[in-house]
C-alpha cells in the first residue's frame, strides 16, 4: 500500500476540484498528481533509493504537500524538520535517524536546485538506516523525552488506518473547505493526508492574524478550522463585524482550551469550540463532535474504533488514560523498539490524566509527560537541557513547561551554577543554538535539582493543563 | 517611563539576532509580514516583550496595524505602558 493511492482516487474523483489554494495560487487534485509525479521523477534521477529517509524543511506550502507525496511515491520516508530549527537541530536529527538526503526551501552546503524554491542536499548516514523490512512513510523526531528512543515510526499502512479511523466523527468529505494554518511540520497526518483523502479543500492561510484570517474564510467558504487555542484567542478579539457563518466545525488542538477564549469565540462568532486529542502515536482517538457547546472542556467521547480507559483512578475517576484503537505507531526509533514490545498488552499510555463523564466524555486534568505545548508547537526539554548544560557556567538543568494565559505553556528552566551568569547570557546561548520557541522564557537559579531514586534521573513536576 | 525610541532599539536587536535571517536587513520602518513574519515569531516576539517590559500584548491588539513595523509595535507598549495603573 502506498498513501500516493489516496491522492489519486482523490484526483480520479475530482480531477478539477481544488485540492490546495495558496493566496493566488490553486492546485487542482489532477494539478497536485501532476506536480507530485514530476517531483519523483526528479528525485529518481537524483537516485534516492527506496527506504531512504529524508528530512523535510519547508514552510506551509503547496510544495511541501507535493514533495511528501513525491517522497512517498519513491518509497522514502518523511521526516518533518520545522523551519525554526537552527542547524545544530538540523544536524542532530539528521544524524540521529541516519537520513539519506534532505530538502530544504533554502540553499544548504552541497545543495543543488530541485525546482523552483526547492534545494536537495545529499547526506551521507554514518551507517544505512536499519527500516526492519517496514514500508516506512514517516518519522516524527521527537528528543525522547518519555523514552531513550528519538524517533515514532509509522508505515504507509498505519498511517492510513488512523486516517480513515480518524474521520469518523469528524466525518470531513469533498464538500468541505478546511482553513489551515497550524505549522504542517507539526501537524499532517490526521489533517492533510485526511482532508486530501477525501476529496477536500485546504486553504493555507498566509497569516494568523484576525482579520485577513476572517477575510480568507469569507471569500473561500470555509466550512473546518483546525488550530491553536493561541489562534482562537486572536479570532475571538476581533472587533470587525466579519462572521464565520460557512463554519460547520472549529477544532482546537494541541492544548487545553482556556475558558475565556472557549467563551469569548463562541460569544463572537457563535461557533462553539470542538477540543480534539491527538497524539502523534495514535493519531486522533477523541473529538468532541457530540457537545462542544455543552461540554466545551472535554475533548470528547473517543472515536468509534477506539477504546479509552482510566488506569488507577482516584476517588474522584481521575487517572492515567490508556487508548487502543487502529493505525497506532510501529515503533520508535533510535534504538529500535517494536510497539508490541511497548505495550504488549494493545493498550498506549498516553502520560495524561483524565477522567470520563457518566456519557464518556473524557476530560483531561493534567499531563505526566514533559512534552511543552507552546502555541501548537511540541517542545521536548531535554533537548534544551542538552544546550544549557554545554554552557561552562552551568552545572545541571532541568526544563519543564510553565502554564501561561495565552500561550498554552512555555519553557521555564532551573539551573545550578558553577559559578555566577547572568539569566540574559544562558539565554542568548540558548538563542544561538536553539530556534527560538526553545529558549527558556523564565530561568530560576536553584541549588538542587530532584531526583528520582532509582534512577538518578531528573524529575519533572506533573504540568497541569492552563 | 521608558522612551519609545529606546524601546524600538531593544525590539530591533531582539528581531535581527531571534527572528529573521541575515538576509534580511531589519530597520525600524520594515514591513514585518512581508518579510516573513509569521506565526512563531509572532509567539517569540510577544514572549520577548512580556518578558522585557512586563507587558502581554492583549489580543485586540495583535492586527496588521500593531504589527506593521517596529515603529508601530513600539507605539503600541508605550501607549499600553502609559494606560496601565501604577503598581500599588
Amino acid at each position: 500500500m502506498n498513501l500516493t493511492e489516496l491522492l489519486d482516487r482523490s484526483a480520479d474523483r475530482w480531477p478539477q476540484k481544488p485540492a490546495l489554494i495558496e493566496g493566488g495560487n490553486t492546485v487542482s487534485y489532477d494539478g497536485l498528481v501532476q506536480q507530485v509525479a514530476d517531483i519523483s521523477l526528479l528525485l529518481q534521477t537524483l537516485e534516492v533509493p527506496p527506504g531512504c529517509r529524508v528530512g523535510l524543511c519547508l514552510p506551509n506550502s503547496i510544495n511541501y504537500v507535493a514533495v511528501t507525496f513525491a517522497l512517498w511515491k519513491i518509497n522514502a520516508g518523511v521526516v518533518p524538520m520545522p523551519t525554526e530549527y537552527t542547524e545544530a537541530e538540523l544536524s542532530s536529527v539528521a544524524e540521529t535517524l541516519r537520513l539519506g538526503a534532505m530538502i530544504s526551501h533554502k540553499p544548504r552546503a552541497g545543495s543543488q536546485p530541485l525546482l523552483g524554491n526547492l534545494f536537495f542536499t545529499r547526506l551521507t548516514p554514518a551507517a544505512p538506516p536499519d527500516n526492519h523490512g517496514l514500508n516506512i512513510a514517516f518519522i516524527r523526531f521527537t528528543s525522547g523525552t518519555t523514552n531513550a528512543s528519538k524517533g515514532v515510526v509509522l508505515t504507509h499502512e498505519t498511517i492510513r488506518d488512523r486516517v480513515a479511523a480518524s474521520n469518523q466523527s469528524l466525518g470531513i468529505t469533498a464538500a468541505d473547505t478546511v482553513m489551515w494554518c497550524l505549522p504542517m511540520s507539526h501537524h499532517f497526518l490526521v489533517t492533510i493526508v485526511l482532508y486530501l483523502g477525501v476529496g477536500a479543500t485546504i486553504v493555507l492561510a498566509r497569516h494568523v492574524l484576525a482579520r485577513p484570517f476572517l477575510e480568507a474564510v469569507s471569500q473561500s467558504k470555509g466550512t473546518v478550522l483546525y488550530a491553536a487555542p493561541f489562534h482562537y484567542a486572536l479570532l475571538a478579539r476581533d472587533n470587525s463585524d466579519a462572521k464565520i457563518s460557512s463554519v460547520r466545525l472549529a477544532v482546537s488542538t494541541t492544548c487545553a482550551l482556556p475558558p475565556d477564549v472557549a467563551e469569548d469565540f463562541f460569544k463572537r462568532f457563535g461557533v462553539p469550540l470542538t477540543q480534539a486529542l491527538g497524539l502523534i502515536e495514535l493519531g486522533l482517538p477523541c473529538v468532541n463532535v457530540d457537545d462542544p457547546a455543552g461540554r466545551w472542556d472535554s475533548v470528547g467521547r473517543p472515536q468509534p474504533d477506539y477504546q479509552i480507559r482510566i488506569r488507577n483512578p482516584d476517588r474522584d475517576g481521575c487517572g492515567e488514560v490508556v487508548i487502543s484503537g487502529p493505525g497506532f505507531f510501529d515503533a520508535y526509533d533510535s534504538p529500535w523498539t517494536p510497539r508490541e514490545k511497548l505495550m504488549p498488552d494493545g493498550w498506549f499510555v498516553t502520560g495524561d490524566l483524565g477522567r470520563l463523564d457518566e456519557k464518556g466524555f473524557l476530560f483531561l486534568v493534567g499531563r505526566k509527560t514533559a512534552v511543552i505545548n507552546l502555541a501548537g508547537r511540541k517542545i521536548f526539554p531535554d533537548e534544551i537541557e542538552a544546550v544549557m548544560n554545554r554552557h561552562p557556567a552551568v552545572r545541571e538543568s532541568r526544563v519543564h513547561g510553565e502554564a501561561h494565559p495565552h500561550l498554552g505553556e512555555v519553557v521555564a528552566a532551573e539551573v545550578v551554577l558553577h559559578h555566577a551568569v547572568a539569566p540574559e547570557v544562558l539565554r542568548d546561548f540558548c538563542r544561538a543554538r536553539l530556534g527560538p520557541d526553545k529558549v527558556p522564557a523564565s530561568i530560576h537559579f536553584v541549588n538542587a535539582i530532584a531526583k528520582t531514586a532509582v534512577t538518578g534521573k531528573i524529575r519533572r513536576p506533573a504540568a497541569v493543563a492552563a | 517611563m521608558i522612551a519609545q525610541t529606546q524601546i524600538q532599539t531593544e525590539l530591533l536587536e531582539f528581531l535581527r539576532a531571534g527572528i529573521f535571517s541575515e538576509q534580511v536587513a531589519v530597520a525600524e520602518d520594515t514591513d514585518l509580514v512581508a518579510n516573513g513574519f509569521d506565526s512563531l515569531s509572532l509567539v517569540a516576539l510577544l514572549q520577548f516583550i512580556e518578558k522585557k517590559y512586563g507587558l502581554w500584548l492583549p489580543e485586540s491588539e495583535i492586527n496588521e496595524a500593531t504589527l506593521k513595523n517596529i515603529r508601530t509595535v513600539a507605539a503600541v507598549i508605550v501607549r499600553l505602558l502609559h494606560e496601565r495603573p501604577p503598581a500599588p
